[in-house]
Order: C-alpha cells, then structure tokens, then sequence
C-alpha cells in the first residue's frame, strides 16, 4: 500500500515536471513568432521574394538609366564649355526635362481615360478619398501624368471634400463626372482598376457608373499655378 | 478503473501539448525561413539581396554623379548671369522634386497599431492597426496644410510614389515600411498642426484606437528620394 502511493507521487512529479517543460517550449516558441520582424527579407515566402527581385531588378534599372543620363550630361557639359549658347541649350533642354517632370509641362502619351459618375440609384455621393484611392492606384501602377477634370495632379496636390457637397483639387472646385486622365502604360494601368481588389470593381459595387477606356494619345495639360516653397532649405 | 481513466486523460493532455508545439514550429518554419531548406527559396533570397546591393552601389554612384554635374555645370555656366541663372531654376526644380536633401520647420506625425487593447476584445481587429488609407489620408490633409516636403519612415515622398498595402506592411518607393510610421512634413508648423484639431483626421483615427502623435519642430530633415524618376510614356507636347 505504502509502495503503491510513492510510486503515485512520483508520476504525479514526473507528469507534472514534463507539463512545465512543454508549456516552457511553447511559450519561447510565441516569443520568438512575436519577435520576428515582418519587413525582413528573412522572413519572405517565396511569392513574396519573386514581388521583391522584381521590384528591385527595376529600381536599379532606374537608377542606372538615371545614371547614364546623368553622366553622359556631364560630359556634354564639359565638351561644350567654350561655348556660351552651346552651354545654354544643353541647360534649357535639362530645364525643360525638369519642368515636365514636376508637372510644369503639357504632356502626351499612351494611357487610359476613367470617367467616374453618380447614378441615380446610389444615395452616396463619391467623394475626395475615392479619387485619392485611384490616383495613389494609378501611381501604383507607374502612371507618368495624371488630371482629374483637367487639374494636373503633382506631388504637393490635396484632393479634399468641402462641406460634403464638393470636392477641390489643388484648390480648385471640381464637380462630377470626374474624368480621371493617365499617361503609362495603359493596359497596365487599367488592371491596376479592375479584377479583384481593384478599386474600379469596388465603386461599381456601390454602384457607381465608371467607364475606362485605353487610348494611345491622352493629353493632360500642365500645372497652371506657381509652384513655390517657403520653408525648405 | 480509476487508473484507466487518468492515464486516458493524461495520454490526451500530451497529445494536445505535442500538437501546439507542431503547430508552432510549423509557423516559424513559414515565417522565419533561417529554418527553411528549400534551395529555391534561398537561392531567391540571394539574388534579392544581390539586386538590393547592386541597386544600393549604383544610387551611390548616381548621387556621386549628380554632385559632378552640379560642379560641371556650375563651372560651365561660369560668370554669364542669364546661364547662371538657368543653372539656379535647374538647382531649384531639383530640389522641388525631391532629389535632394531638404530641412526646415514642420511636425512629426507618428501612426502606430493600437497596442493596449487586446485583440480578443474587439470584433475586427483589422481596425486596430495602421492601413495604407490611413497613411494616404494623413499625407493628402499634410499636403492639404500647406506641407512642401513629406517622408514617411525616411522614404521621400516623390510625384511617381505610391503608397500600397503589402500583406501586414506598407510598401513605398518599392520599399517596406512596417509600424510604427513616423511622417515627417516640413511647413508652417501652425498649419500643419491642423491635423490634430477636434474631428481632424488624427482624432478620427484615435477613436478608432490608432495611436496617432503630432509633434512641431523647428528642426526637420527629410532625406532625398533614393531612386530615379524617368518617364517612359509621357512627352511634351
């Protein structure tokens, strides 16, 4: 009898000592799930490590393209320094590659027109974080040139609601329809609005009336206004 | 019988507790691929992080690159005043896209997920993290407050970027960016500072539990954006 019972208290030892170390196990095991840091190339599966090769290969792409640019200009620089109007030429064409990509020029190109419109059975009127959604969309989707309703869309543009009952873009009163203009890519640009998840889809869901059409020559105007700054140094 | 019964009861505790831990190394196994053996999902990671170095090296030789030209230029342009003063609305343009590093005055908005409550407390716990809308939102009313130059997690913020949602981080400029966002904006810091007004955006997401800081400084340094901005599509008219 008195056998029997210390044998019942040593399992009873031996059962609970292997339950603490399992429960010890599984406890680290969530410390180091938590501690993991998700934006680690680390941590990527391999659909996400393809996205990311991708986006590199054509960041560096970019960067060398820029690069060649950059110093092949130099060099033009330097052959063409005894030359007052030579030098000039070679500033203004640097000028105007500039102003086109701040906005400051009337550009063409290939790209898609969206034209976005209330129905009479929606009771929601689309508002300014719509077109915000699209527009950082497009972008996405490597759009060069972008308007809505004519206004060029830059990098210091605001799209805001007024009072629920309009919408401004860079400061300037816009009404439906929104014809929403971009130069790219344009079969690309278009799936970047439809399919699933796109945005395009999900207005059409609310039940919208939107119409994208491809075109090989879409013509946005420029920024009209000065573009200025104050406070950066 | 008696016996029976705890050793059913026991045998079933361990089969529970040898369970988790499967489950869980299996987790690590997916998220942490240091554990990993596939040989293609390492081979991948190779050649991403053998890009990430080469487009590193080559920014670096570009940034190099552009100070030349600017030398080049500078030189070239000389004493002639109507060259000089192409030459400055070069300088200015480039600086007003974003290609160089700029300080001033402005605010420091920091978004992070709600960390506090518990997320068994709330029905969606998608409402307690910082999504792409949100950092879109802030950027567009920043920009609406007068802002001239905005970094989210030192990523500039040039006219091509986008800001996209990518699985449980955001992606801008092609790089991840994870919580906590430090937004950093330089302007009129009484401006800007109209973010935190009651019913302002920044309340809206407090309501929802985000953690949202607006701080002003005197004293703000946004880097330039580290890639290129070519057009391929787009030509003047």
């Amino acid at each position: 009898m008195v056998i029997k019972k210390k044998g019942k208290i040593i399992m009873a030892i031996v059962i609970g000592l292997s339950c603490f170390i399992l429960s010890m196990v599984m406890f680290m095991q969530f410390k180091v799930v938590n501690q993991t840091d998700i934006t680690s190339i680390e941590n990527m599966r391999e659909a996400e490590l393809r996205a990311e090769l991708s986006n590199w290969k054509q960041q560096y792409d970019e960067v060398d393209k820029r690069y060649q640019e950059v110093t092949a200009t130099a060099q033009e620089y330097q052959n063409k320094e005894e030359s007052d109007n030579e030098t000039s030429q070679l500033l203004q064409s640097e000028l105007s590659q500039i102003n086109m990509l701040l906005g400051k020029t009337d550009v063409t190109g290939p790209g898609i027109e969206i034209v976005l419109k209330e129905t009479e059975s929606t009771d929601t009127s689309i508002n300014a974080s719509d077109l915000l959604v699209i527009v950082n969309s497009l972008k996405q989707a490597g759009a060069e040139a972008i308007s809505i309703n004519e206004e060029r869309i830059i990098n210091s543009t605001d799209i805001v609601d007024i009072n629920n009952s309009f919408i401004k873009v860079n400061g300037q009163r816009i009404l439906a329809p929104y014809v929403i203009k971009a130069i790219g890519d344009s079969a690309y640009l278009e799936s970047s609005l439809l399919g699933s998840g796109g945005y395009a889809d999900e207005l059409k869901g609310y039940g919208y009336d939107v119409s994208i059409e491809q075109d090989s020559k879409i013509e946005i105007g420029k920024y009209e206004d000065e573009l200025t700054n104050k406070y950066m140094q | 019988m008696n016996k029976k019964v705890i050793s059913l009861v026991l045998g079933g505790m361990c089969l529970v507790l040898v369970y988790g831990i499967c489950v869980q190394i299996k987790t690590i196994n997916n998220t942490n691929s240091s554990y990993s053996t596939s040989s293609t999902v390492n081979e991948l990671r190779d050649e991403v992080l053998r890009y990430k170095e080469r487009y590193d090296n080559r920014a670096e030789e570009l940034e190099k690159a552009e100070a030349e030209l600017e030398k080049v230029r500078e030189s070239t342009t000389g004493n002639n005043e109507e060259l000089t003063q192409l030459e400055e609305q070069i300088k200015q343009g480039n600086k007003m896209l974003g290609l160089t590093e700029v300080t001033g005055e402005g605010v420091i908005v920091t978004l992070n997920d709600n960390t506090t409550t518990a997320t068994s407390s709330v029905l969606d716990i998608s409402t307690l993290v910082v999504h792409d809308t949100d950092v879109l939102s802030v950027i567009n009313e920043l920009k609406n407050a007068g802002a001239e130059a905005i970094s989210i997690n030192d990523q500039r913020l040039v006219t091509t970027t986008a800001i996209s949602c990518d699985g449980n981080v955001i992606s801008i400029n092609g790089q991840k960016v994870g919580a906590p966002f430090e937004i950093k904006a330089i302007g009129l810091p009484e401006q800007l500072s109209a973010l935190e007004r009651p019913g302002g955006y920044l309340s809206v997401l407090k309501e929802y539990g985000i953690e949202a800081e607006l701080e002003k400084s005197n004293n703000i340094t946004i880097p330039k954006y580290n890639g290129a901005i070519n057009f391929k599509y787009a030509q003047n008219k």
